[in-house]
């Protein structure tokens, strides 16, 4: 079994390189002593490196996936809080019929503000089929309803916990608990970037604040550090210190730079075999382009009235999310391997208030969702870009009848909906389905490891072969625990 | 609906640990897609077994046995494993062997079943499992329901807040089948044989047990109807016991295996090697260089040139205070003409209060020391952990044995009867802060969402693979779900290991990390935690000074609160009492109004009889006037703040025995609670037992109730032939010394782990080590006085082409400074570190671009190790650096090159403002001239003068720096000086460019 493991020789490495070609290709993100087994091989002769061939390269150069993939970036909507499935996109005509009703005992037994809950609650909000495909969308969706035959969605999912944070290290890493690396380190970690001056995989967070479990969602665990997401604010500095607070005279800079290029020189004289200094060195150079291209991709002023105006960057409530949803874009244009954005709190987390606290995520989101897929489709960039719309968990169909307030749903782990678009996902299609109350997935249930496999797989990735070894141990995604591919919904 | 997705229900299944259940619903749906081929049903001998043979009987034959399962015979498959049943009769969704190779989970590490041999096994389970041929089909039974399938899966989980070792409500205690027989107040609580008339199966079916209202105070859920069937089955079946063997002591099954296993060389006690003759006496300076010159010679290789003297004080001064000299000391170590001088100053950076600081982080890397929670999104601190590190600095720094270290921190509690003393002298405080050492990893169980069993058998699992891979270099964590799959170490090991643990981390009767529980019912006091009060009154009366004012203020705003629902208390009181018979509300309306010394007896009695209807709560009122909610939001709100600036009182974050009979344990089938297989008694690891003294509880003979259970643990882990213990803290000294252990991987000494680049000196150290007391520092004066040590890390080209990554040490490794020492460094040279030591951790402060840094404080700021280390909030600067995520420990940190180290270093604030103080600790120092200027950035940053050249050069800089600068401040008219002010920031310029420098971040 051929695993796609980084390895000290790049199989494809075909003639000697000289240092400055070499580096300038690696850039970003070497590890340790590692490069120097590189090297040794232009210098000393393969034997040298054979003798060293334990030793590892940790960077973000592209790498050849598995096999021919159907998408090269990733856009995720990580909709923090739960949205609920039974007023979205799985409407549920039984829980009319049944509403008032006491729990079974099963859905019982996960609720989890037990002494708030109610009877069983028909959705407020109504649905109608949609599109060519005719899928059956929620009127809070208005926007979403009109991209509906360029989405899969998949109605059933289910994760292991009822509890924000440890749903969302499932949904992030694979398991319960904070320590392994996320998903996009994993991306990031067998294909690298096409664009060496942007980071490989970037989040944008909400800048009314961080979700829960903040920066541990994107954490690269026990993988190297150069596969971690990077925070990049959409407004202010983009990244932390990609400027200084106080900017000196730039002449000053420049003496700067160019003593301290005096220095290393000379120190690197000194120490003439030690790549990890050249790296050094070249990071710095690195950090200096990116300065430009990182202002570049992420400035959405230049975009058309039009564009703003599709992504609802003219409308308070949309503008923020929108903004995001338009960087997204130019950066995935630019070849960023995988987007995630985040949004503030805990907006679908709906215990209360459900009309209303529902209403406002959906309002503050649809539209800009949606014209995400609208401007992908048109730039044709859609066909590359793998859109993963959802959350961490779903929403009970019972009522939640907090102390003082209206009315909303707990959450509901067994069962829920998400959504994925382009990169070779089929459009206009639903794949599983809950049970008649749309509490638990019933038909062909999607576990957490199936949908990080199949996103593996759209990126030409085996999951089973995406391989980091750590102190003798060969860690995966997906761990040990069965995934399939869902493959009825690939195109 | 429920049942007829019951295949669905997974109740009890956890990501946590390996699927069960739940993945035996998905895999149920893709078997439901395998086209059904061909008529004639496989037979196991003919068919089946073949498969096994090819794929399986490695690990599962008779002899080998691997989670007690064999494949090699009908009936051993039949039989199944640890886990219980591999394959059910005509039922290939509930077969878990069939689940396991679908899934590719199993052949664990070789190639996965092709889709006709897996086709074939699911064929043949549909067909009843056939021996021979078809015709002789196994009759199918479920099997019978298991007491502990009842007591420890389903009541075990759901009943024991209540019912348990605290409190038996109703005088029901159901921890043991012969506790339901008893029963309580209400009779026995089964009725064997018939589920009907069992009040227990009535109390579930009502759905009052357990009752509603308290299952999240408990974290408990009601019973799924799987749960449900299963405990009516087993009263049915007339809730037969067990028939089960008392556990086994000792290693059970595995010994035989266990003998050829203990060849492994990490197995093997370590012996000391004969110290090797080699030529070049002259570079001997003791048998460190012996024995790597030998090994050098093999490959024609001698060590390469002495390092510069500078070079080699800075080496040492990084390597053991974690911080540069200063110019002065580097003045007097050059001045210093003893021959000896060299060996003085090691046992000078010893003898500092530094070396502890240094090496103390090494330590809490290694245990996962933090000061949170982590795994809930609030991230409770602990604010009581600093006392475990202060520990670790001080016993570093007083050289304490390194076997007494790890007794007092594996059971200090058990090492004098701590509840039977007044107050603690200063030594008995520092054993019972020392066990925080199994505290340290993430603990989520103060989150009553986050408190259920799985999360309660996660922190245990957490310490365990602490415990063992840093003292013993074991991954004995994969041992958790399944019997290793590389190394001799069974499921048993673990789960005995965790009986030792049990008597102080019981899952089933567990305490709180913190009083900072939080979640509906939450509540954390002193009986309920795992925190020990600190009986010292100096600190204790410091804490209160320190919360008096604002408990004042707290007060104030009760009162301003009070003062506004006074009026709605009275109107609400009267509408309570209105339903009353008037002549009895004019009493009580009366004696409520009396002050207590004027009642009467008949007041007394009446307002004790009517206490509820006379007591109005904040919360009815709030409950009743909307319009005072809405109105006291605000002040509530300044409450909870000025709550969370109280400090809580002193105490021990301790791991102490809890007493009484802990609930057994069991071997967990896959890790999960819902599989309890047989029970286990505290030992452990076989293969390492071979010429051990075996583990030997003795119980303490004091008062206080503690079963010894780890102190014995303790006793086998430091004894001096233990095969593991010395070989692996030697390495990570060594490790921590030249950047590679002479293991490569610190945490894994099994057969998956490197082998060592030196048995010989990896032995030779060890039995040193432990020959001479255990000593650490005597440790590191003997490495750093070797001259492997001394040697010069600009090496010439046969070292770099013969042993090019230096594993055969033919030089000193250039190695970048960790993330600590990074910035520790800045802080010294830059005159803002702040020297004081101990005591809580500093706070953070998030800057609103998301930088995390420290709170300052007057004299700067304090070393990284006393700065507040959140799982959710690490330092930005020490997280581009590596510093490592506690999860839950790390023995090696990793070590990267990117570009956001570069943008740290030139942008953040701290660096640019540490630069400013750097050159204005250089004018102070100095004065004006340039050329003396420059020399002091050299010596601060680098430990050395520059050469003519250097200073020529930097001269130059400096001039053209500050003419730019005095350009700059000239833009506009200046209100100040412009000369000074220019030279200043040219200067500041410098020596942020200098702490940016290749050098100031590299020790050669």
């Amino acid at each position: 079994m051929k695993s796609k493991q980084r390895q000290a020789v790049p199989g494809s490495c075909p003639a000697p390189i000289d240092r400055r070609t070499f580096f300038s290709q690696v850039g970003d993100g070497l590890q340790g002593a590692a490069l120097a087994t590189l090297l040794g091989a232009d210098l000393l002769g393969p034997d040298a490196l054979l003798a060293a061939s334990s030793r590892q390269v940790y960077d973000l150069q592209r790498q050849q996936p598995h096999f021919e993939p159907r998408a090269t970036s990733v856009i995720q909507l990580f909709m923090n809080g739960g949205p609920s499935q039974v007023d979205l996109l799985d409407p549920k005509p039984a829980l009319e019929k049944f509403a008032g009703q006491p729990p079974s005992r099963d859905l019982a037994s996960e609720i989890r503000a037990v002494r708030e809950a109610g009877g069983l609650m028909p959705s407020p909000f109504k649905f109608s089929k949609r599109g060519e495909s005719g899928i059956e969308v929620s009127e809070v969706m208005p926007h979403l309803a009109e991209q509906v035959d360029d989405i899969t969605v998949i109605r059933s999912m289910f994760t292991p916990h009822i509890a924000h944070e440890s749903s969302l290290f499932v949904m992030h890493s694979g398991r319960m608990f904070p320590g392994r690396p996320s998903l996009g380190a994993w991306v990031v970690y067998g294909l690298g970037t096409e664009n060496r001056n942007l980071p490989a995989y970037v989040v944008l967070d909400d800048p009314k604040g961080l979700p829960i479990n903040d920066i541990q969602n994107w954490q690269a665990g026990f993988l190297p550090a150069v596969y971690q997401g990077t925070r990049v604010r959409s407004e202010g500095s983009p990244l932390l210190n990609l400027h200084p607070r106080e900017e000196w005279p730039n002449p000053v800079v420049k003496l700067s730079r160019s003593l301290l290029r005096h220095l290393d020189r000379n120190h690197l004289s000194r120490h003439p075999d030690e790549a990890e200094l050249e790296a050094r060195i070249a990071g710095y150079e690195l950090a200096a382009r990116m300065q430009l291209a990182a202002s570049d991709a992420l400035d959405v002023s230049g975009e058309s009235e039009a564009t703003k105006e599709m992504y609802g960057l003219n409308d308070e409530l949309t503008a923020s999310y929108g903004k995001r949803c338009l960087m997204a874009r130019r950066l995935v244009e630019r070849g960023v391997r995988l987007v995630q954005i985040y949004i503030e709190g805990q907006i679908w987390d709906n215990h209360s208030a459900l009309v209303k606290n529902l209403g406002y995520a959906c309002g503050k989101t649809d539209r800009p969702a949606a014209a995400l897929l609208k401007d992908l489709k048109l730039r044709g960039l859609l066909d590359r870009t793998l859109v993963v719309w959802g959350g961490e968990f779903g929403r009970l169909p019972i009522a939640q009848q907090p102390a003082s307030g209206e009315v909303g749903r707990d959450h509901g782990p067994s069962g829920f909906s998400v959504w994925l678009a382009g990169g070779g996902v089929k459009g206009g299609t639903v794949y599983g389905a809950t049970d008649d109350i749309g509490y638990k997935a019933a038909d062909k249930p999607v576990s957490v490891h199936d949908l990080h496999a199949t996103i593996l797989h759209l990126l030409g990735m085996n999951h089973r072969q995406l391989i980091f070894e750590r102190e003798g141990r060969s860690e995966r995604l997906t761990d040990e625990f069965p995934a399939r591919i869902v493959q009825d919904i690939i195109a | 609906m429920g049942r007829e997705h019951r295949v669905l229900n997974f109740q009890g299944s956890f990501y946590g640990l390996g699927g069960g259940r739940l993945f035996l619903a998905w895999i149920g749906i893709v078997l439901l897609y395998l086209p059904v081929r061909g008529a004639q049903s496989p037979g196991f001998e003919t068919d089946v077994l073949p498969i096994f043979q090819q794929h399986c009987l490695q690990c599962h034959s008779d002899q080998a046995r691997q989670g007690g399962l064999s494949l090699e015979t009908l009936e051993s498959v039949l039989a199944g494993g640890d886990s219980g049943a591999v394959v059910v009769a005509h039922n290939p969704l509930e077969s878990r062997l069939l689940v396991l190779i679908n899934s590719g989970g199993m052949p664990m590490g070789g190639p996965p079943l092709e889709a006709a041999a897996i086709d074939l096994v699911r064929r043949w389970i549909e067909a009843g499992m056939p021996g021979k041929t078809a015709d002789t089909p196994v009759p199918a039974a479920a099997p019978p329901v298991r007491e502990r399938e009842v007591m420890a899966a389903v009541l075990g989980a759901k009943c024991l807040p209540c019912h348990g070792r605290r409190r038996q409500e109703a005088g029901l205690d159901l921890r043991t089948r012969e506790g339901l027989l008893k029963g309580g107040k209400s009779g026995p609580a089964i009725v064997p044989g018939r589920p009907e008339e069992s009040l227990l199966v009535k109390r579930i079916r009502a759905q009052e047990m357990p009752p509603p209202q308290l299952q999240e105070q408990f974290s408990v859920r009601g019973l799924t109807s799987d749960e449900f069937d299963k405990v009516q089955a087993w009263i049915a079946a007339g809730a037969p016991p067990d028939p089960e063997k008392p556990p086994e002591a000792g290693p059970g099954r595995d010994s035989t295996a266990a003998s050829m296993d203990r060849q492994f060389w990490s197995f093997q006690p370590p012996r000391r090697p004969v110290e090797p003759g080699v030529r070049g006496k002259d570079r001997i300076r003791n048998p460190v260089d012996a024995f790597l010159l030998a090994r050098l010679g093999t490959e024609g290789l001698g060590f390469s040139p002495p390092a510069d003297r500078l070079a080699l004080m800075r080496r040492a001064y990084l390597d053991l205070a974690g911080l540069p000299p200063s110019p002065e000391e580097i003045r007097s170590y050059l001045a210093d003409s003893d021959p000896r001088a060299y060996e003085r100053l090691v046992d000078r950076l010893l003898e500092s209060p530094h070396y502890g600081e240094r090496w103390a982080r090494y330590w809490l890397d290694a245990v996962g020391y933090a000061d949170s929670e982590g795994g809930v999104s609030s991230d409770e601190i602990r604010p009581h952990a600093f006392r475990y590190r202060d520990y670790v600095i001080r016993s570093l720094n007083a050289d304490k044995p390194y076997d007494r270290f790890l007794i007092e921190q594996i059971a200090g509690d058990e090492l004098f009867d701590y509840k039977a003393v007044e107050s603690y002298s200063p030594d008995q405080l520092d054993l019972l802060v020392a066990t925080g050492f199994l505290r340290m990893g993430p603990d989520s169980t103060y989150s009553t969402e986050q408190n259920n069993l799985p999360e309660r058998l996660d922190v245990v699992a957490t310490q365990i693979e602490i415990l063992s891979s840093s003292t013993m270099g074991l991954t004995l964590a994969c041992a958790r779900c399944h019997d290793h799959k590389f190394d001799p170490l069974s499921q048993r090991d673990y789960y005995q290991l965790s009986a030792i643990l049990r008597t102080a981390y019981d899952p089933y009767d567990w305490l709180s990390p913190s009083m900072g529980c939080i979640g509906v019912g939450a509540n954390c006091n002193e009986t309920n935690t795992r925190l020990l009060p600190l009986p010292s009154d100096g600190e204790l009366r410091e804490v209160e000074e320190y919360n008096a004012p604002f408990k004042r203020k707290i007060a104030e705003l009760e009162r301003q609160l009070e003062e506004k629902a006074r009026p709605l208390r009275k109107q609400l009181l009267e509408e309570k009492m209105a339903v009353l018979p008037e002549s009895l509300r004019q009493d009580l309306k009366e004696a409520s109004q009396a002050t207590p010394e004027e009642r009467t007896p008949v007041q007394e009695y009446l307002l004790g009889k009517f206490a509820e209807t006379l007591e109005v709560t904040r919360a009815e009122i709030l409950q009743k006037f909307t319009d005072f909610a809405e109105a006291s939001k605000e002040i509530e709100q300044q409450i909870k703040d000025e709550k969370k600036k109280l400090k809580d009182k002193p105490r021990i974050r301790a791991l102490f025995d809890m007493g009484g009979r802990p609930t057994p344990t069991r071997i967990l089938g896959r890790g999960e609670y819902t599989n309890p297989g047989d029970q286990v008694l505290p030992g452990v690891p076989a293969v390492l037992n071979g010429e051990l003294m075996p583990y030997r509880v003795e119980k303490p003979e004091w008062s206080t109730e503690t079963t010894g259970r780890r102190l014995a643990l303790a006793k086998w882990l430091t004894q001096p032939d233990h095969p593991l213990t010395a070989r692996v803290m030697v390495n990570r000294i060594w490790q921590h010394h030249f950047g590679v252990g002479l293991v490569s991987t610190p945490g894994n000494f099994g057969s998956t782990g490197a082998r060592p680049s030196h048995p010989g000196l990896l032995d030779w150290l060890a039995r040193e080590f432990v020959d001479g007391g255990w000593s650490l520092k005597s440790l590191h004066r003997l490495i750093m006085t070797s001259t492997a040590y001394r040697q010069t890390s600009s090496a010439g080209g046969l070292s770099l082409e013969r042993d090019p990554d230096n594993r055969l040490v033919s030089r000193f490794p250039l190695r970048r400074l960790d993330a600590d020492a990074l910035r520790d460094s800045i802080l010294k040279v830059s005159g803002r570190l702040d020297p004081t030591r101990y005591g809580p951790a500093d706070e953070l402060e998030i800057k609103p671009d998301g930088e995390v840094i420290a709170k300052e404080s007057p004299d700067g700021y304090r070393r990284s190790i006393y700065v507040r280390q959140r799982r959710s909030q690490p330092l930005s600067l020490l997280e581009s650096f590596d510093a490592p995520l506690l999860v839950p420990n790390c023995l090696k940190r990793p070590h990267s090159t990117v570009s956001s180290q570069a943008l740290q270093l030139e942008n953040s604030e701290l660096v640019r403002l540490s630069a400013r103080h750097m050159a204005g600790r250089v004018i102070d120092a100095v004065g004006e001239d340039p050329s003396r200027q420059i020399e002091r950035v050299y010596l601060l940053a680098l430990t050395r003068p520059p050469t003519a050249e250097e200073s020529a050069k930097a001269q130059e800089v400096l001039r053209q720096l500050t003419r730019e600068w005095k350009r700059h401040l000239e833009v506009e008219v200046p209100a100040e000086p412009v000369a000074s002010q220019a030279e200043w920031l040219a200067l500041a310029s410098l020596c942020h460019t200098f702490l940016n420098s290749a050098e100031f971040l590299y020790v050669n």
